[in-house]
This record gives structure tokens, C-alpha cells and sequence, in this order.
């Protein structure tokens, strides 16, 4: 119950938190702290426990799947850890209460710092490896909120995604990494991850696993080659700094180590990769420290070295170092928190934190001084203090770690020279900033001690490091001991925190590197402090730029190749797809392509053939004028319509000869009243013609043609040439009359057997006409074919006298004689349309055909009379018709429910009326007068539509109302005047 | 004869196709019009050609499928006929609206820059 | 059992349809009334969606035993009349796009609606096509019903018109076109050899085909196939995705982000109908597998190049629908419930973030410059069409909202919850889906079901979150926190609601990430098991005097 308690209670904290007014700093303080100690005593309550060596457990199945469950599993390691963010977290929270600008909307920083620290304590406590990446990612996500605080500042901006694309990244190989150990280990258990490690060393994934982990952690712990994104972390407000970037967030890295260390340590490559890193970040990042201008970029620089110092620990495979490790994990903690806040209070109080600027504020505040200087001290590993402990027994593992004669020497030797640099550093840090001359009167703000508040958490920390160095036993063994041992279990090696060991090789080393670090400072700062902020040598391995670089390289062939893999033209899509369709085509059909069937072809009638060859000169005439004669074309692919209808006809499909013409009908009047919209174009006046380019493109897209029709034309002769498969025809014909009730198969199979592809077809039908309305309503007209088309300028004066009167009968002129038929027609058409729709069921015909030809006849009408003289006498509302077909259609569907049937099952009634008599109603003709009504609404809408542009078109600024009205009815009546 | 009416399918879709592929959109819109043609056509001879056999019961009421033409296909044809004239109609309308909006009628909107 | 549960499989068709042609018969002007009825079928349909869920999990067996539900339309049995079929994995599809809809309404309230006619129709039948799409057991009114819902959502695409739009919508329109006629071309074909449209009725029939005719049998699939990853966005048949979804309206993209799934979805059943190892080429596994792979890098490579934010999500669609594909093509059946589990989680964020999007980019909810100079249409046609005219400004002008203090922190939270589903980072639902697939790749590995080829789906898998990552913090840092912040925009509750609506969903989605694993096991599990299907499907009555089983013999 407190597990969960540990971890629940800062993310309900990080809620409140974000929702308290934003100049509520106290309210904000005293809530974070609040809860960060309790979660602190929380933890001890628990300590007896786990000092008897249990290990509490809280497991809550998540995904057990996938072997997914929320697991707390709080051991001696842990525990220690979850003192140290916890503990740490309610000292920052006290610091930043101070630190924080009352301008600073605290409330996001709080919540953020909260969630952080659940984050961390999650982290820490997870006993499943999945839940620990879960936690792992969540630090890096609220360290990117924390790092870009203050993101007005670029340099946030900037740190806070270098570092979260890092650690995220590393985050995502952890991912791979444990999914990998669990695999082999059969379970993301950590009990049993642990006590798998044999297995796992031994499996040939195992270096797999090795690496991805080892990423995750050198990247959260900005071990090198990654350690770059640390310094510029430190944009971060101080108090993050001093919490995430030194004890806990890159702790992370090491800790996941040490978590692993049973299951991965032991093995060369587990030496070469871990301690590898480690030294080369110990040794860069300690080189790099000495010659920082920034406070916290040394503070950064030696985090980095000092974290390097632990990974070469812990890559050394020897028990020893580990508890070595873990000890200088958290005196590390302890004094460098403590100096970040130092040069927090330095910053907040004097304005810079540049080194070259600063100098001998030990005057103006001593006490800041005192514990800087205490800390630093610790920091460089002065007898007396904590970080002198580590350090010794690092020393000392360095002398037996190596196997080689190289190791032998090289180890020690540059184990001493990063202890020279960090006495080096740690000199610089305090000197620079607190002795030497007075301070230059041009610093932003007069140096003065800030109020003791924000001295407390920094003293506490100091005060730490004194005792623990002092009485290390005392105070800290116990808490080691029981972490240790909980990682290393039974092989855990026998270790005296003594401060006095005797003269031996370590206290040597300790006095080379004490001695000669103040040799190289002292020579340095004689130098005229030429510290300017880049180290030499290293200098041109500049982390950050390369980071930039390649990101933006990667931006760069990222585009570069999507040109490649990319067209944004349609004409290359639609090569693309036919070629793929083709070629799927071709590799399904390769293999097993009989062309011929049985079946011997028919003998061909000359009739047909001549009327085909007349169809294919239509196509292929259609092909070659459509860009340059719209009209040629559109007629000739209207011919070739006709004898495919023709064709429909001659192989007894009555019904299809019927729809097609009738489409056909409407397909080219609307086309018809489209032309006149698009742009004239002339053959001459086309440059790109003759292009080279345009002749390549043709003749790629005449191969694909040609292919494409003689693949068709294949496919089809195949299929003719086999015989007829038996399935649903001999079904259909069977029942169509006894259960049908018709015996026009095919109008019985769309109103009845598959007449739900009908309802969902007509629904289509509906759909495009509303669209088209919806989109016309919009429409703009090109401007140069706003005019009257030109067929009709030359006569345009004398369509002006004659203008069309929306009251009188008929309209006069060259139209008048059309215009008495089409109205004697519109009846005769109404007529035709029902006995079309009442015959369907059982021969050529049904409500589709029907609603074409009254639509045809409608539209008629608006050709010859004009649009103002047929709405001024007729109020046609197509999309009610619309609405009333579908809706006709559907209740004849669901009419079948009152009688228990399924949708669109079939009822008929049948009852006598007086004078009428014998009445017969079947469910299936109200589907299909939906269907009819439908078809007239949509198709009037469509047509309509397109007709009306023409009246907007004309409204000229010049022209006076009434006249453009006229004038506008006059151009509607000619929508098929095109050039 | 299914020689010939395989003929026409292809011709009909060769010039469809290159009609499609070309870049204004009046010729798309008649490459579209001529590939529905084939199709519809395709569609249809997958029940096989049959002369002066429609698929109408005759009074007898006779059920023998080899006295008919399959009817599914021109089932399906019919309904493929009016879902084409839909779409054909409403690419129609945006070939309009696009010409208006961009000033070309080329498919992407703009003219290809050579 | 009682009637109405017997009649629920159509219902996800008839109610929507039934909603929009109601709709009609009121004036735009009446758009409570409007809005009411859409929101009512909506909720219907999620309510019949969740209990057709429940039927299917044989909670009452002596509903459908098995877990699936057939509808015989028009009383007419498979394979002669059209059947609906609800399984697992379909009736999760209808509720998918049922639970996408209901945001995408509320969201399209507050604007969307209105900057055009016939917007919420044009949902309601979207969501008809769909689920006509998810529900149908036969091939050709699956080919209708993807009309239904390609015509809704060529309307949709062009909903507000201007420029953009009409050129992603042309394309958009055009290349489905030739899509339709692919599909025409395959069914046709399929018809002509194996003589049935009904697909379990297909899944006995295509191991009888004669050899001699196998050849075209095999292509009228593979065209087919080739329709459907056309819509699924497969590379290098997708370049219409991305920016007809950076056109569409932010509610319309919203709903089309499940538009890929169709496609994907008639692939897999097609593809396990027909056996999966012996399938036609394009449904065969390896090519998904690549075709997948490919997609899967195209989409990352988009990612990372793209500026724009809805583009980048476009992209982002293509790489879940990659991701899906290969998973499908590897092979091993164990990643099929991960992989389903993916797609809710990414459907749903995709459509918050087009959400997100929509209102952090307002030029691209007022296409002002577009409709500035269209000149109105004359009086006599509003009064022949009973539209009155609605000058744009009243569309523009944003009625005032309730303006939250903290919107941009609104916002800015959404996107990043969403930018952590999409990429798949912990803790929301997308990690959960990437982990679960993740895990059961590298279990199958182990164990030797699968070929080490498929680390590489592991690798793209991770690569496609961190190139999201870096692409999204990138354009998120420029959003939200350059100095040049633009005035914080109008948070209406209306349109929070919807995303954080999705945003909770997921959260629930995480919570409770078992059980809907355990659905979906059993959803894969009666997926690969066809035999399950076909005889549910033609176990009808009067099924002896059919003749379903007869093998193709010359007739005399």
C-alpha cells in the first residue's frame, strides 16, 4: 500500500498543482514538499524490512498477454534511491520556493517537477522491465517540459529537445533491449530476469541485448559519446538542475546498470562497452570541466566525468566496484545538488554566472562561500569528506580492475589524471568565484547573501557530506550494505568504510592527483585565466553541432529521397496504378495462362464486326480530338455508347440496351452544359507540344495503352472461350417467377434478390447529385469564359431584342417551334417514365430507366424555355425528391420487419377496393418508385445545377438588373453552345 | 463473334487508358466515359454471349437456364452503369469547379512546368 | 430470440441512411433540428454497435452461436442473396467508426457544418458506406457500399470548396475512379471463373477451380487486391493520401482516418478466405509483407520531411497502415491482435490530432480567401432549392465561444498526448499496441515461427516513433513556443470536447488494455479460423436445393 502510495502521490500532487493560480508560490511549495516528504517517510516506514533483507512487493496485472503487469518492487537498491529522489526533491522544492521569480507561472513548474519526480520514483521501484521503460520515457518527456521552462529562451528550446530526442531515443533501444532479455529470460520479471542471467549471458542475443540497454543508459546518463546533450540541459532553472542533472534523472543510466549488473556484468564485452564509456567520460568530461566560463557548465562537465567514474565501476565486474559505485552514487548526489544550488544562489544573486566576470564574493556572502567551498572539496575528493571515500575505493578497484599489463598501468595512471582535473575544476569553482580580487562593480545586481531560507537545503547537503565522510560507517553503511547486497546477493563482498586504510597505493594516487591538480591550475591561472570557455583538443568534437547537423541532414534526405518515392502530378499516380495493377495481373496469371478454353468461338456476324469497327474508329477518334475538338470527342464517344448499347441489345440484355441509352442521354447533356466552362484551346497555340519530353510521355502512355487493351481483350476471350459456370443464374431463373414474382430475372434480381445493391447504389446516386449542388454553390467561373460564349456573339444583339418574358407562354423566336413540342412532350414523357416503372417486374424497363426519362424530358423543358420561365411556373425541390426515394425505399425495406422477415423481403398484399377491385401491392414496387423518384430528384438536381451557372455567370458590374436577368434566362436557354 | 467483342473491349480500353493518362481534364473525364464502356462490356460477356435469349421467362415458364442468358451479370452491369454515370457526373462538376478555382484544366491544377 | 435483435446487423446501414434522407427533408436553416437527428443516429449506431460486440462474444449463444451473426437480406440465402456477416473483427469495425463519428459530429457543430450544404448527410451516409463495407459477406455490394462511402467522401473532401481542396479532391476523385474500375475489372472476373460473388461461398470454391482457369482466377484477385491497397495507402499506390487529408476539413479528416482501414480490412478477410499461404499474389504474405515494409519506410520518410502539420499526419496514417500491412504479410497469426490493437489506438489518435490541428491552424477552417469573389447564386434558384443564402461572413465569424483561460494550455496538452499516441511512446494506448506487437514479433522469432526478416519490422517500428518524435517536437516547438506566438485562439467547449472525448478513450484503452486484448485474441482467432465463417454463412436453410459446393463441370 505505501508502494503505491510513493508513486501515486506526486502524479495527484503534479494535478493540483497544475491547477492552482499561477501566483500561488507558497500554496505550490508547501504542496510539493508536502508530498515529497511523505513520500520520504513513507519509505523509511518501510526501511526495517527491507534492512531484514525482504524485498515488498505490489503486483496489479496490466496486460498479463503479453506478460505486461504493474509491478512495485522496493529493495534495498531501490529503497536507497527512492530516499534519494524523494529526500532531494523536498530540498529543491524548498529551494526553488526561493529561486522562482514571482513572475514565473509556478504552477506548471511544480506540477512538471512532481510528475518528474513520480516519474523517477516509478522508475526506480518498477519490477517489470516493460513498466520500467514506461517510467524511463515519462523522465525524459517531463524533463523536456522541465529543461524548456522558460521557453521563450531558444537556448531552452534548443536543450530540452537535444536532450529528450536523445534520451528518448536511448529509451526506445532500452525498449528493444528488455523485450529481448525478457524473451530469453521468459519473463519481464525482474525476480526472474535476475535469476535468469546465466541463460541470458549465454545466448547468442545476449550482445544484442547488451548494446541496446547500454544505450539507454549512456544516453539517459550522458555517458560518452553521448554526454553532449548535458551542458546544454543546463538552460533548465537552477533547481532542475540540481535535481535532475545531478542526482537523479542521470542517475537513471547507472542505476538501470547496476539494476542489470547480476543479469549482463561478467562478460569482456560488458567491460570493453560499459567501462569503456565510462573512462572516456571521465576523463573528457573531467578535461573539459577545467576550462568552462559557466558555473554550471563545470558543474555539467564534471556531472559527466563523475557519472563516467561510476559506469567505469560498474563495467569492472568486480563486486567490489560496485558497492564502490552505488556509495559514490549518492556522495555524488549530495555534494554536487549542493553546488548547483551554490551557483544558483551566486546567479539569483549577483546576476551572471560567468567565472571570468566574478570574483572574491566570499566578502559579500561568506556563508554561500563556506559551503561552496565544502562541497567543492568533497567534489575533488578531499580526505574528511564523502567524495574522498569513493574516490579512494575507485582508486583501488582501478589498480586490480585490469587484466592486460596495459590495464595494469593505464588504468591507475588515468584514474589519477581525472583526479587531477577534478581537483582542477573544483579549485577553479570556488577561487574564481569567491577569492581573489573584489568583485567588479559592473556585475547586474550587488552581490549580497540571500535570506538563510534558501541557504538551508545547500547546508543540509554539506552537513551530509561532512558526516558521511567523518563517520561513513555510522552513518552510511548500514543503508549500502542493505543495497548492495540486494544487487549482488549472495557473492557480496566484505567492505570497511574506514577513512584511514594505511599508506597504500589509493592514498598515493589521492595525494598525485590532490597535488597535481593544484600544479595544473596554479598554471593555468597563471596564464592570465586564459580559460575562455573551449577546452583545447577537444574542442573541435563539438557534440551539439553534429547533433544539429544531423538532424538536419536527416531532414534533408528524408525530403531529398521523398522526391524520389513522391509526385504530387496525377498523371505519374496513374501510371504507377495501372502499371501495378498490370503486373499483379501478370504475375497471377504467368504461371498457369490457358488463352483458349473448350469452348469453340461463335461465328462472327459481318454485321457486328462493321458496327464495332465503326465503335473503335469512335474511340480511337474520341482518343486522339478530345484535348483539341471537345464537341468531335465528346460526340464520338457518345457513338461508341450507342453501339455498345446496340451491343447490350444483340447479346439479349434488353434491360442494359434500355438504361444505357438513357444514361447515355443524360451523360451527354450534362457534359454538354459543362463544356462551355473550360478554356479554348487551339492546336497552334501549344508550346509544349512538340516537346521532347511530351513526345517520350506519349509514347510511354501509348505502350500502357496498347498493353493494357490487349490485356483486357485476352482476359475477356479466355473467359468466353470457357463454358459457363453453373451457380446463381440457374438459382435465379428457377425462382424469379414462382417466388420473384416477376419474370424479368434481371429486374427481379435488382428489386429482389440482390436488391440491396440497388439501395446502396441509388443512395450513391443521391450522394453525387447533393455534392454536386453543395460544390456548384461555390462555383467561380474562369473569368474569360464569363462572357457570352462565342458561338452566340455574333448573334448576341438580335438574342437581346428577343428577350424571352418569364410571363408569356411560349418564348418567341427560333425556339418557339421546339418549345411547344418539348411541353407537348413533358406529359407524353411523364407517361412513358410510369409505364416503364409498372412494367419493370416483368419485362425491359423499372424505375431507374423510368426516372431517366421524365429527368430527360424536365430538363428539356429548362433547355428550350430557360430557367426563369420554368421556375417561375414550376417549384421543383429535387433534393425532397431525394429524401422521398430514399426514404420510399428503406420503408419498403423495413416493411418486412412488421411481417418478421428480413430487410427487403418481399411482401404483397392483396385486397379489393370498390370501384377499383382486385388490388395488388407488393413491398418490392415501393422500392421501386424510390427508386424513381430518386433517380428524377437527382438527376434534375445535377442537371439543374450545372445549368444555373450560366445565370451568374452574366452578372456583369455594368448591366443593369433587369436587363442581366433577362439576358441571363436567354444564355441558360442555350447551355449547348460551346466553340 | 467473341473474337470481335473481345476486339472491342480492347480497343476500348486502350484508348481509355491513354486518354486517362493525358493532363487535361476533358480528356480524363472521356477516358473515363470509354473504360466504363469497356468494363460494363467486360462485365457483361462473363456470362458468355448468348443471341436472342434475354433473360424474361417465357409464357411456357420454362426454367431451363440454357433457354436464357445469364441475368447476374447484366445485373451487376446495370448497376455498375449507374454508379459510373453518378461518378461521371460529379467529376464533371469538380473538372468545372477546379477549372474555375486554379484557371487551368490541367489534373494537378497547374500547368506542368516543362 | 426478440425481432429488433434480429434485425440489428442491418441496422448500422438502414439508421444512417434513414438519418440522412430525413435530414434532407428540413432546410439548412434548421440545423438544430439537423444536428439533432445526426446526433440520435449517431448514438444509435454506437449503441448497436456495442451490442452487436457483445452478440459476438457469444455472451448469448443462443443468439448466434460462435460468435457470428449472418443476415440474410431479402430473406434470400448465401450465396444467392446478399448476407450481412458480423464477426469479431467487423462488429469492432462498426463501432470503431461509430466511436469516430460521434467527435467528428460535436467537433463539425461548432464551424464545419455550416461553411457548406448537405455537411451532416453527407457524415451520416459516410458512416452507411462504412458500415456496409465492415458488415456485407458478398463482393459485389462490398464494391457497392465502397462507392457509398467513396461518394460521401469525395462530398466531404470538397465540403467548403477553395482552391486546395478542389485539387486534392480532382486527384483524390480521379485516382478512385480507376480504383472502382479495377475492382469492377476483378470482381468481373472472379464472377467469370469461380461463378459466385458470395465471399465464404468463394472461400469453398477457389480451392476447386480447375487448373486451366486457376490463372484468371488468380488475377481477378490480384486486381481486386490491387483496389483495396489502394485504399489502404500502400506505396507506391498512395500518393492521393496525403494531401486530399491536409484539405479536408479537420472533423472530415478526423472521420477518414478509419477510410484506410476499409481497405485494409477487405484485404485481410479476402486474404484469410482464401488461405493466406496459397493466396493470389498480392494477398499472398510476402507481398504484403513488403508492400507493407515499403509503405512503413514511405510514411516514415514522409514524416520526417514534411512542414505541415496535417500533411505529417497523413503520413502518419500511411505508416500505421504500413505497419498493419506488414504485420498481416509476416505471417504469424500471434500479431494480429496486437496489430488490431494498434489500429484502434491509432485511428482514434489520428483523429484527435487532425482535431488538435484544426484548431491550432484557423486558416484552415476559414477558407476566407477562397469564397471571397464567388458571386451568389441568383434568388430564383435558392427558392428553387429552398437554400437561402448564407453569407459567408455569418459562416466565418465565430460566434463567441466560452474562451477557457488556459486554451493554448488546452491545446497544447492535446498535442502532445496525441503526439505520444501517435508515435507510440509511453504511457497512452499507442505504446501499449507498439509494445504488444513488438513483443509477439520477437517471441515469434524466438520460438522459430518467423523468418529473421522480421526484426526489420521491429527496427521500422521504433525508427517510425522517433522520426515522429523529432518531426513533431519540431513542428510543436514552432507552435506553440516561438516568441511570435499568435493570438491565442477561441476554445470552444464544443470542439475541446470531442478531442478530449478520444483523448480519455485511449486512456481507457490503456487502463483497461486486457480485456480489449482478450477480445481481439479471440477477434484473430475466429479471423483465421475461415472454416468458422463459411459454414456460419451458408448453414442457412434451403441451403440443400442450392448448389453452392458443385464443382465447375462443362455443360453439355
Amino acid at each position: 500500500m505505501q508502494l503505491i502510495l510513493i508513486v501515486l502521490l506526486p502524479f495527484l500532487g503534479s494535478l493540483c498543482a497544475a491547477f492552482l493560480p499561477s501566483n500561488a508560490r507558497n500554496a505550490e511549495a508547501w504542496l510539493a514538499g508536502l508530498v515529497s516528504i511523505a513520500c520520504f517517510s513513507l519509505a523509511i516506514s518501510l526501511f526495517p524490512q527491507i534492512a531484514a533483507g525482504e524485498v515488498v512487493r505490489v503486483i496489479v496485472p496490466w496486460l498479463p498477454q503479453f506478460g505486461l503487469n504493474f509491478y512495485l518492487r522496493l529493495d534495498g537498491f531501490s529503497w536507497l534511491f527512492a530516499q534519494l529522489i524523494t529526500g532531494m526533491g523536498a530540498l529543491v522544492v524548498f529551494y526553488a520556493r526561493y529561486y522562482m521569480s514571482p513572475a514565473d507561472p509556478v504552477p506548471r513548474f511544480f506540477s512538471f517537477l512532481l510528475a518528474f519526480m513520480g516519474a523517477m520514483v516509478g522508475m526506480v521501484l518498477s519490477g517489470n522491465l516493460i513498466q520500467m521503460v514506461v517510467f524511463w520515457e515519462l523522465t525524459s518527456l517531463t524533463s523536456f517540459m522541465l529543461i524548456a521552462y522558460w521557453y521563450h529562451r531558444a537556448d531552452a528550446r534548443r536543450g530540452a529537445r537535444m536532450a529528450s530526442t536523445i534520451t528518448v531515443a536511448g529509451g526506445l533501444c532500452l525498449l528493444a533491449g528488455v523485450v529481448i532479455i525478457g524473451k530469453v529470460a521468459g519473463s519481464y520479471d525482474l525476480d526472474q530476469v535476475l535469476a535468469s542471467g546465466d541463460a541470458i549471458r549465454a545466448h547468442e542475443w545476449y550482445p544484442a541485448a547488451l548494446i541496446l540497454v547500454a544505450l539507454g543508459a549512456l544516453t539517459k546518463s550522458a555517458q560518452f559519446p553521448f554526454h553532449f546533450w548535458l551542458p546544454h540541459a543546463m538552460a533548465a532553472p537552477t533547481p532542475v538542475s540540481a535535481f535532475l542533472h545531478s542526482a537523479t534523472m542521470v542517475k537513471a543510466g547507472v542505476f538501470l546498470l547496476a539494476r542489470l549488473w547480476p543479469v549482463l556484468a561478467g562478460t569482456d564485452l560488458w567491460f570493453a562497452v560499459i567501462g569503456g564509456a565510462g573512462l572516456c567520460s571521465l576523463l573528457i568530461g573531467a578535461f573539459a570541466a577545467v576550462f568552462q566560463r559557466d558555473m554550471k557548465g563545470v558543474l555539467a562537465y564534471s556531472t559527466i566525468s563523475h557519472l563516467g567514474l561510476i559506469t567505469l565501476l560498474l563495467g569492472m565486474n568486480s563486486p567490489l566496484a560496485l558497492v564502490a559505485a552505488v556509495f559514490h552514487m549518492m556522495n555524488h548526489a549530495t555534494f554536487k545538488a549542493s553546488l548547483f544550488m551554490a551557483a544558483g544562489v551566486v546567479d539569483h544573486e549577483t546576476g551572471t554566472r560567468d567565472l571570468q566576470r566574478l570574483s572574491g564574493l566570499a566578502r559579500s556572502m561568506p556563508i554561500t562561500a563556506t559551503l561552496a567551498t565544502v562541497a567543492a572539496a568533497s567534489m575533488a575528493g578531499v580526505p574528511l569528506l564523502n567524495g574522498f571515500l569513493s574516490k579512494e575505493m575507485f582508486f583501488a578497484e582501478t589498480i586490480f580492475a585490469g587484466h592486460s599489463p596495459w590495464l595494469r598501468i593505464g588504468l591507475p595512471a588515468a584514474a589519477t589524471l581525472a583526479g587531477m582535473f577534478s581537483v582542477a575544476y573544483s579549485l577553479r569553482f570556488v577561487h574564481q568565484v569567491f577569492f581573489g580580487p573584489p568583485p567588479s562593480p559592473d556585475l547586474p545586481r550587488a552581490p549580497h547573501e540571500p535570506t538563510r531560507w534558501m541557504l538551508a537545503p545547500s547546508a543540509l547537503l554539506v552537513l551530509a557530506c561532512l558526516l558521511v565522510g567523518i563517520m561513513p560507517a555510522q552513518t552510511i553503511g548500514i543503508f549500502l550494505e542493505t543495497a548492495a547486497r540486494s544487487i549482488l546477493g549472495v557473492n557480496m563482498p566484505t567492505f570497511s568504510l574506514a577513512i584511514w586504510h594505511g599508506f597504500n597505493q589509493p592514498l598515493i594516487m589521492s595525494i598525485l592527483a590532490l597535488g597535481g591538480g593544484v600544479v595544473f591550475y596554479l598554471v593555468l591561472y597563471n596564464q592570465r585565466r586564459r580559460a575562455h570557455g573551449a577546452a583545447p583538443l577537444i574542442d573541435r568534437f563539438d557534440g551539439r553541432r553534429t547533433f544539429d547537423v544531423v538532424i538536419v541532414k536527416l531532414i534533408r534526405t528524408a525530403d531529398r529521397i521523398q522526391r524520389l518515392l513522391y509526385s504530387r502530378h496525377l498523371q505519374v499516380q496513374l501510371v504507377i496504378i495501372v502499371c501495378v495493377a498490370v503486373g499483379a495481373g501478370w504475375v497471377a496469371l504467368h504461371e498457369s495462362f490457358t488463352f483458349w478454353g473448350e469452348v469453340p468461338p461463335s461465328r462472327i456476324d459481318p454485321a457486328f464486326a462493321l458496327m464495332w469497327f465503326v465503335g473503335a474508329v469512335c474511340a480511337i477518334g474520341a482518343a486522339l480530338q478530345a484535348k483539341y475538338h471537345r464537341l468531335a470527342a465528346l460526340i464520338m464517344v457518345g457513338g461508341t455508347g450507342l453501339i455498345t448499347c446496340l451491343t447490350f441489345a444483340w447479346f439479349s440484355a434488353p434491360d442494359l440496351a434500355l438504361t444505357q441509352i438513357a444514361v447515355e442521354v443524360v451523360t451527354l447533356v450534362l457534359i454538354l452544359l459543362g463544356l462551355r466552362w473550360l478554356p479554348r484551346r487551339i492546336e497552334i497555340d501549344d508550346p509544349d507540344r512538340r516537346s521532347l519530353r511530351a513526345r517520350v510521355r506519349r509514347a510511354r502512355d501509348l505502350v500502357i495503352a496498347v498493353i493494357v487493351g490487349t490485356g483486357m481483350a485476352s482476359l475477356a476471350f479466355a473467359i468466353m472461350t470457357r463454358p459457363r459456370v453453373p451457380g446463381l443464374s440457374e438459382f435465379f431463373i428457377d425462382r424469379s417467377l414462382p417466388q420473384g414474382g416477376g419474370s424479368n430475372v434481371v429486374n427481379v434480381i435488382l428489386v429482389d434478390f440482390r436488391g440491396f445493391d440497388t439501395f446502396g447504389e441509388i443512395t450513391v446516386v443521391g450522394i453525387v447529385a447533393l455534392t454536386v449542388f453543395a460544390l456548384l454553390r461555390r462555383f467561380r467561373p474562369a473569368t474569360e469564359s464569363i462572357d457570352v460564349p462565342r458561338a452566340q456573339q455574333h448573334d448576341a444583339p438580335r438574342s437581346l431584342q428577343e428577350l424571352p418574358d418569364p410571363n408569356e407562354d411560349l418564348p418567341r423566336g427560333y425556339l418557339e417551334i421546339p418549345a411547344v413540342i418539348v411541353r407537348l412532350l413533358l406529359p407524353m414523357a411523364g407517361l412513358v417514365s410510369v409505364f416503364f416503372l409498372l412494367r419493370g417486374h416483368n419485362s425491359p424497363g423499372g424505375g431507374f430507366v423510368g426516372g431517366l426519362v421524365m429527368a430527360t424530358a424536365v430538363i428539356a423543358q429548362y433547355m428550350v424555355a430557360g430557367t426563369m420561365w420554368v421556375e417561375s411556373r414550376t417549384r421543383i425541390h429535387p433534393q425532397y425528391w431525394i429524401a422521398a426515394g430514399l426514404l420510399a425505399s428503406a420503408a419498403a425495406g423495413m416493411g418486412a420487419w412488421l411481417a418478421s422477415q428480413t430487410f427487403l423481403s418481399a411482401l404483397a398484399w392483396h385486397f379489393t377496393l370498390p370501384l377499383i377491385g382486385e388490388v395488388h401491392v407488393s413491398s418490392v414496387l415501393l422500392f421501386d418508385i424510390g427508386v424513381y423518384m430518386l433517380v428524377i430528384g437527382a438527376t434534375v438536381l445535377m442537371l439543374v445545377a450545372v445549368a444555373h451557372q450560366s445565370l451568374r455567370s452574366h452578372r456583369r458590374p455594368v448591366a443593369v438588373a433587369a436587363a442581366t436577368q433577362v439576358h441571363v434566362a436567354e444564355a441558360a436557354a442555350s447551355p449547348g453552345a460551346t466553340h | 463473334m467473341e473474337v470481335v467483342f473481345a476486339l472491342a473491349i480492347g480497343v476500348l480500353t486502350g484508348s481509355g487508358i491513354w486518354l486517362v493518362l493525358r493532363p487535361r481534364t476533358f480528356q480524363v473525364i472521356m477516358g473515363l466515359a470509354l473504360l466504363s464502356y469497356a468494363i460494363n462490356l467486360f462485365i457483361f460477356c462473363m456470362g458468355r454471349l448468348t443471341v436472342g435469349r434475354p433473360p424474361i421467362i417465357r409464357a411456357d415458364g420454362a426454367t431451363d437456364p440454357l433457354l436464357y442468358a445469364d441475368p447476374v451479370p447484366q445485373a451487376l452491369v446495370l448497376t455498375a452503369i449507374v454508379i459510373s454515370f453518378a461518378t461521371t457526373a460529379l467529376f464533371l462538376v469538380v473538372m468545372l469547379a477546379s477549372r474555375g478555382l486554379t484557371g487551368t484544366d490541367h489534373v494537378d491544377g497547374k500547368e506542368r512546368d516543362l | 430470440m426478440s425481432p429488433w435483435l434480429q434485425h440489428l446487423p442491418v441496422m448500422p446501414i438502414v439508421v444512417p441512411l434513414i438519418a440522412g434522407a430525413t435530414m434532407l427533408l428540413f432546410a439548412e436553416s434548421q440545423r438544430r433540428v439537423r444536428e439533432g437527428i445526426a446526433l440520435l443516429a449517431t448514438l444509435m449506431q454506437l449503441g448497436v454497435a456495442i451490442v452487436l460486440m457483445y452478440l459476438t462474444t457469444d455472451a448469448v449463444p443462443e443468439i448466434w452461436n460462435r460468435g457470428i451473426g449472418v443476415y440474410a437480406i431479402s430473406a434470400w440465402p448465401a450465396p444467392y442473396g446478399i448476407v450481412l456477416v458480423v464477426d469479431r473483427l467487423s462488429a469492432l469495425m462498426v463501432a470503431l467508426s461509430a466511436t469516430l463519428a460521434l467527435p467528428a459530429l460535436f467537433y463539425s457543430v461548432a464551424r464545419w457544418e455550416r461553411v457548406g450544404v448537405h455537411y451532416l448527410p453527407l457524415l451520416q451516409f459516410l458512416l452507411m458506406g462504412l458500415n456496409g463495407a465492415f458488415l456485407t459477406g458478398d463482393l459485389f455490394n462490398l464494391f457497392v457500399f465502397f462507392e457509398v462511402l467513396l461518394a460521401a467522401s469525395y462530398g466531404l473532401v470538397l465540403h467548403g470548396s477553395g482552391v486546395a481542396r478542389v485539387k486534392a479532391g480532382l486527384q483524390y476523385i480521379v485516382v478512385n475512379l480507376v480504383a472502382s474500375l479495377l475492382f469492377l475489372t476483378g470482381i468481373a472476373l472472379i464472377y467469370g471463373v469461380a461463378g459466385t460473388l458470395n465471399m465464404a461461398d468463394l472461400g469453398v470454391r477457389w480451392s476447386t477451380i480447375v487448373a486451366a482457369d486457376r490463372g484468371l482466377f488468380d488475377a481477378g484477385v490480384a486486381i481486386l487486391a490491387i483496389a483495396f491497397l489502394i485504399k489502404a495507402g500502400v506505396w507506391p499506390l498512395n500518393f492521393w493520401l496525403p494531401p486530399a487529408y491536409a484539405a479536408a476539413g479537420a472533423p472530415v479528416a478526423a472521420m477518414f482516418s478509419i477510410m484506410t482501414k476499409v481497405g485494409i480490412y477487405a484485404v485481410v478477410r479476402l486474404s484469410v478466405l482464401l488461405g493466406d499461404a496459397a493466396a493470389p499474389a498480392p494477398l499472398a504474405g510476402s507481398w504484403l509483407f513488403y508492400g507493407g515494409l515499403a509503405t512503413l519506410i514511405f510514411g516514415i520518410i514522409g514524416i520526417l520531411a514534411s512542414q505541415q502539420l496535417a500533411r505529417l499526419i497523413g503520413f502518419v496514417i500511411i505508416v500505421s497502415s504500413g505497419t498493419l500491412l506488414t504485420a498481416i504479410g509476416s505471417g504469424a497469426q500471434s500479431l494480429t491482435a496486437p496489430a488490431l490493437f494498434y489500429m484502434i489506438s491509432s485511428a482514434l489518435a489520428t483523429g484527435a490530432f487532425f482535431m488538435v490541428t484544426g484548431m491550432t491552424e484557423r486558416t484552415r477552417t476559414a477558407p476566407v480567401s477562397d469564397v471571397a469573389d464567388v458571386a451568389p447564386m441568383p434568388e430564383v434558384s435558392y427558392r428553387a432549392f429552398d437554400v437561402e443564402d448564407m453569407s459567408e461572413q455569418r459562416v466565418m465569424n465565430e460566434e463567441a465561444g466560452i474562451a477557457i483561460p488556459a486554451a493554448m494550455a488546452f491545446i497544447g496538452l492535446a498535442f502532445v498526448f496525441c503526439v505520444l499516441l501517435v508515435t507510440g511512446l509511453p504511457p497512452l494506448s499507442g505504446f501499449i499496441g507498439k509494445f504488444a506487437l513488438v513483443d509477439s514479433i520477437v517471441s515469434a522469432i524466438h520460438a522459430g515461427e518467423l523468418a529473421e526478416r522480421n526484426w526489420a519490422l521491429v527496427v521500422a517500428l521504433l525508427a517510425s516513433g522517433m522520426a515522429g518524435l523529432i518531426a513533431l517536437s519540431r513542428i510543436g516547438v514552432r507552435l506553440f513556443w516561438t516568441v511570435t506566438e499568435r493570438t491565442t485562439p477561441r476554445l470552444r467547449v464544443i470542439e475541446a470536447g470531442p478531442v478530449a472525448f478520444l483523448l480519455v478513450l485511449t486512456m481507457v484503452l490503456t487502463a483497461s488494455a486486457a480485456p480489449m486484448m482478450a477480445y481481439l485474441q479471440s477477434a484473430a482467432q475466429t479471423l483465421h479460423n475461415p472454416q468458422v465463417y463459411i459454414d456460419a454463412v451458408l448453414a442457412e436453410p434451403m441451403q440443400s436445393s442450392g448448389q453452392s459446393s458443385v464443382q465447375p463441370e462443362v455443360l453439355p
